[in-house]
């Protein structure tokens, strides 16, 4: 009567998860591709983690093309219609990062009045060592030289050229590109590239997004390739590479789930000759997922595509507890709910294991983690209570002895493990396993390098070195976060870190460096310029250069009040400027070329408020912490599934339960390792799910080890070939993450299955 | 047609330099700065090599050696550099190098781009279709003979740049040791 109760109110419960599930997808599934975002987003300080994210934002909504055709106005052409037909759809924004002759106009205007106080790092050397000799024949050249651009009034009110000085060694971004009829181009072996820059409407990590920035991006293209035969395009953006990945990632969850899903129904139909059992194994199975869905949505707000390719997978787990189920199908019982009660505390330990393993992953402190933890829990318990309540009132399958073939299999697992006859055999094989555990011991090697974690389009890639080849520029993520008090601090300590800079840029160390000082020196370096103007430049030197071009010159008095950032930003002919400027006093410093990571970290040392920032380090540090905090999880998560274990098995027993799984869990790893597989971050996640997989096998068989139960095997391979089909086929995914991932489940759910029989050997305590 | 409406007038063909050959010649230029009425003169030799770019020798009042490529400028005096920019830091540079060597070497289609082209017999008018900040030329006027003669810069302030060329050869090339150095090193 309870049970009867308990199948309404579950059948509630899934009815309600079914519209809440609807309910989200009609509005179109929230769907988030960056797998960045399922990793834990730590840093103790929100401060660096906040530069991070504004930089990577600013990263990731950029989008490049290069057009390229042999006729530039072809080029050029092409450039404008794809900038319209993107910008008409409302996929791009102008970046704005050509400013236009007004805001150039403008900027001119903002520094002119402070020419006396701005001047170029070599200007400024040759003042302080005392001598005006080259920016006097710095003029001179101008002014009898060919082509000088200098005119008279320039030379009148800034007579040694401070100000363009100052102008052409401001580290505006590298670049080979010149402007030709307003479009930044460059010309190379008879191919005339055009660049179109602009920013991402969307997010490029929005999976909706991205498809309409795909679609977009080929209708223009292929207009465009139509008007201009022989047009070449180079893409350049983090939305390309998302939108090449999810797409890859769709395909592969939707080959991976089909060939699960096909595996499954196969393998269900050849051994139980029945629909009745394959039509409630994949209602279980449909329920867990349903579920699973429902629960992630409700807690995280969005599904990740990484949390739908493992739930496409989850099916060949959810359904074991059916395979258990219907197993019993060969044993013989005469009621129903005898097959229930048979497998009952297998089930329930197993689940309980399970869950025990899942819920330390979820309140572990691993972010991102939690919704794959949330998933499969919600998974299992609801595939496991599908099983519990509606079975024995929807089973309609007949028993049937058990099938010839199956029955040796069965017999021959449990043999493997005690038959007398074996146990040279079994000392050799327990030998050779050492022998090479030892050997994959030397081999392991692990590798929390990101950038080798996710899949990036190789076409793509090529693409990408090719604009940076072709434009003149390489950035990477490093930058330097400054945080100071006020901007007057922060432009100081910039100018610190720039003299250090700057002897790190002579020994090729770094490129170029972009900080907002060099726009704008703080008041105390604008003061000091104008001092070494005054000492060093009026009187004599003037009047000498005066007399040598025949023009009447005046060296410019500084300013009352010292030009400040803000007015600076506010022309908008410096566009990257606000970009550096998260906060007031809070300054980025942008890296061109970090070729010497170590150098450049050491010469934030030492002052106050600056740090070197290097996320693809940092992330891989952090992989590198997860992993390690991973492998602690499970043995925390082993060490609690023990008392249930001791409590139906006694202290021995319970550990002997254990022994299986943690040989398994042990040997994964290093066997791989022979193969030359890394250890990495989520090879320790894996290692996760083969413990609480390997746990249920090692329960089944120490439930039935009393009587060798061959059904008890034949249940347990069952589940472990329905798991393989499903995690072991994300060992051939593309993504080298999940590839990893895979290895590990196939391997690992392998060994557990081949060494649950030894757990046969305990007895329960308790009925 | 122009021949027989205007008899006695002969319009030498002007040169047109082939690749690799390189054109000599000696310059004099005359700046005139607005608001002064006295011109500031220099005068010195040339090199214009197609493809690889001027070298501008100047010689009295001061040594000031200008050389301009397509990858940017640079100018020393006395030996000591005293300027330095690439194109890409000013792109007008690179737009530079292609008026003055398209120009000098008779090649007034690669102007077309960025200039209405004007030839009125012997004088071609040269005026930037797009005026902004990057464009510091109003307009060029040369006269030309069998070469250039003479061209004159008309600046957007009001200054004015005069430079008058005599005694200009072609040879087959190829550059002397110095002169490819001096291109090789604003690259």
């Amino acid at each position: 009567m309870i049970r009867k109760i308990l199948a309404v109110l579950w059948l509630v419960a899934v009815v309600a998860a079914g519209l809440h599930v609807a309910r989200v997808a009609s509005h179109g599934m929230p769907l988030e591709s960056d797998l960045l975002a399922l990793l834990p987003a730590e840093d103790r300080d929100p401060l660096v983690q906040q530069a991070k994210s504004h930089m990577a934002e600013q990263v990731s909504g950029r989008v490049v093309i290069l057009a390229g055709h042999a006729d530039p106005a072809q080029a050029r052409r092409a450039a404008e219609a794809l900038r319209d037909s993107l910008m008409a759809d409302g996929l791009l924004a102008d970046a704005g990062d050509v400013p236009d002759a007004e805001a150039l106009r403008r900027l001119g205007a903002a520094y002119y009045p402070h020419r006396a106080s701005l001047l170029s790092p070599a200007d400024r050397e040759a003042l302080l060592a005392g001598t005006a000799e080259p920016l006097a024949q710095r003029t001179l050249s101008q002014v009898f030289g060919v082509g000088g651009m200098a005119n008279a009034k320039l030379l009148a009110n800034d007579p040694f050229l401070l100000l363009p000085s100052f102008l052409t060694t401001l580290p505006v971004p590298a670049s080979r590109l010149a402007m030709v009829d307003g479009w930044p181009s460059v010309s190379e072996d008879g191919t005339t590239w055009v660049l179109l820059s602009g920013r991402l409407r969307g997010h490029a990590y929005g999976l909706a997004d991205q498809q309409a920035f795909g679609a977009g991006y080929d209708k223009a293209a292929r207009a465009a390739a139509e008007a201009a035969p022989g047009l070449r395009l180079l893409r350049l953006g983090a939305v390309f590479y998302a939108q090449a990945g999810a797409a890859s990632a769709m395909a592969e969850t939707s080959f991976i789930g089909t060939a699960s899903t096909i595996g499954t129904v196969v393998l269900i139909l050849v051994v139980f000759r029945s629909l009745s059992p394959l039509i409630l194994s994949l209602l279980a199975g449909g329920i867990g997922l349903l579920c699973a869905f429902s629960a992630t949505l409700a807690v995280f707000g969005t599904l990740h595509t990484s949390t739908a390719v493992f739930g496409a997978t989850m099916v060949g787990v959810t359904v074991d507890y059916s395979l258990h189920y219907f197993s019993r199908v060969f044993a013989g019982h005469a009621d129903r709910a005898d097959r229930l009660r048979h497998i009952g505390t297998g089930v329930g330990l197993g689940l309980l294991t399970t869950v025990i393993g899942y819920g330390v992953l979820a309140v572990a402190p691993l972010p991102g983690l939690r919704q794959v933890a949330v998933f499969s829990a919600l998974g299992l318990i609801a595939s496991c209570l599908t099983v519990v309540l509606w079975f024995p009132s929807l089973d309609r399958a007949a028993d049937r002895p058990l099938p010839r073939a199956l029955g040796w299999l069965g017999a021959g697992f449990w043999s493997l493990w005690d038959n007398p006859a074996g146990r040279n055999a079994r000392r050799l094989g327990l030998a050779l396993t050492v022998v090479l555990a030892g050997l994959g011991l030397v081999m392991l090697r692990v590798d929390d390098d990101v950038r080798r974690q996710q899949a990036l389009d190789p076409a793509l890639a090529a693409e990408q070195a090719q604009i940076q080849r072709i434009l003149g520029f390489s950035q990477g993520g490093q930058f330097y976060l400054i945080a100071a008090r006020d901007t007057e601090a922060a432009l100081q300590q910039e100018e610190r870190l720039g003299e250090r800079l700057a002897a790190l840029r002579a020994d090729g160390a770094v490129g170029e460096w972009r900080s907002p000082a060099r726009f704008v020196p703080s008041a105390e370096r604008q003061a000091d310029n104008a001092r070494l103007v005054q000492a060093q430049l009026t009187g004599a030197p003037v009047a000498e250069l005066a007399a040598a071009v025949g023009l009447g010159m005046t060296v410019p008095a500084p300013e009352p009040e010292p030009l400040r950032l803000a007015q600076v930003s506010a022309t908008g002919g410096v566009p990257l400027l606000p970009g550096l400027v998260l906060a007031e006093g809070v300054h980025l410093v942008a890296l061109d070329h970090a070729v010497d990571v170590a150098r450049l970290r050491q010469a934030a040392s030492g002052l106050e408020g600056v740090t070197f920032v290097d996320p693809v380090a940092d992330m891989g540090r952090l992989l590198g912490t997860y992993r390690e905090r991973a492998i602690g999880l499970l043995a925390v998560s082993l060490l609690l599934m023990l008392p249930p274990l001791m409590w139906r098995y006694g202290v021995r027993g319970g550990l002997w339960t254990m022994v299986p799984p943690v040989a398994a869990l042990a040997l994964t790893p290093l066997l791989l390792a022979l193969i030359g597989l890394p250890f990495t971050f989520f090879a320790a996640m894996a290692l996760v799910l083969v413990a609480s997989a390997g746990v249920d096998y090692a329960v089944f068989c120490a439930e039935s080890g009393a009587d060798r139960d061959p059904v008890t095997i034949v249940a347990t391979l069952l589940a472990t070939v329905t798991t393989i089909l499903s995690f072991g086929l994300l060992a051939f995914s593309e993504v080298s993450g999940i590839r990893s991932f895979g290895a590990v489940m196939l391997v690992g759910i392998a060994l557990s299955a081949l060494f649950a029989p030894l757990a046969g050997r305990v007895r329960p305590r308790r009925a | 047609m122009a021949a027989l409406l205007l008899p006695g007038v002969a319009l030498a063909e002007p040169v047109t330099l082939k690749a690799g050959e390189v054109l000599r010649g000696r310059f004099v230029q005359e700046r005139f700065l607005a608001g002064f009425d006295q011109a500031v003169r220099s005068e010195g030799s040339f090199v214009l090599a197609p493809g690889q770019g001027l070298i501008w020798r100047g010689e009295k009042p001061f040594a000031v050696v200008t050389v301009i490529t397509p990858a940017g400028m640079a100018q020393s005096m006395g030996g000591k550099e005293t300027m330095r920019l690439s194109a890409a830091k000013v792109p007008f540079l690179a737009r530079l190098h292609d008026v003055m060597s398209g120009a000098m070497a008779g090649d007034f289609h690669a102007l077309d781009g960025e200039f209405t082209v004007n030839r009125e017999r012997d004088r071609i008018t040269l005026v930037p279709r797009r005026a902004d900040m990057a464009q510091p030329v109003k307009a060029i006027v040369a006269r030309i003979d069998r070469y250039v003669e003479e061209v004159d810069v008309q600046k957007p302030e009001g200054d004015r740049d005069h430079l008058t060329f005599s005694a200009q050869n072609v040879t087959p090339g190829p550059l002397t040791a110095d002169e490819a150095a001096a291109f090789a090193a604003t690259r």
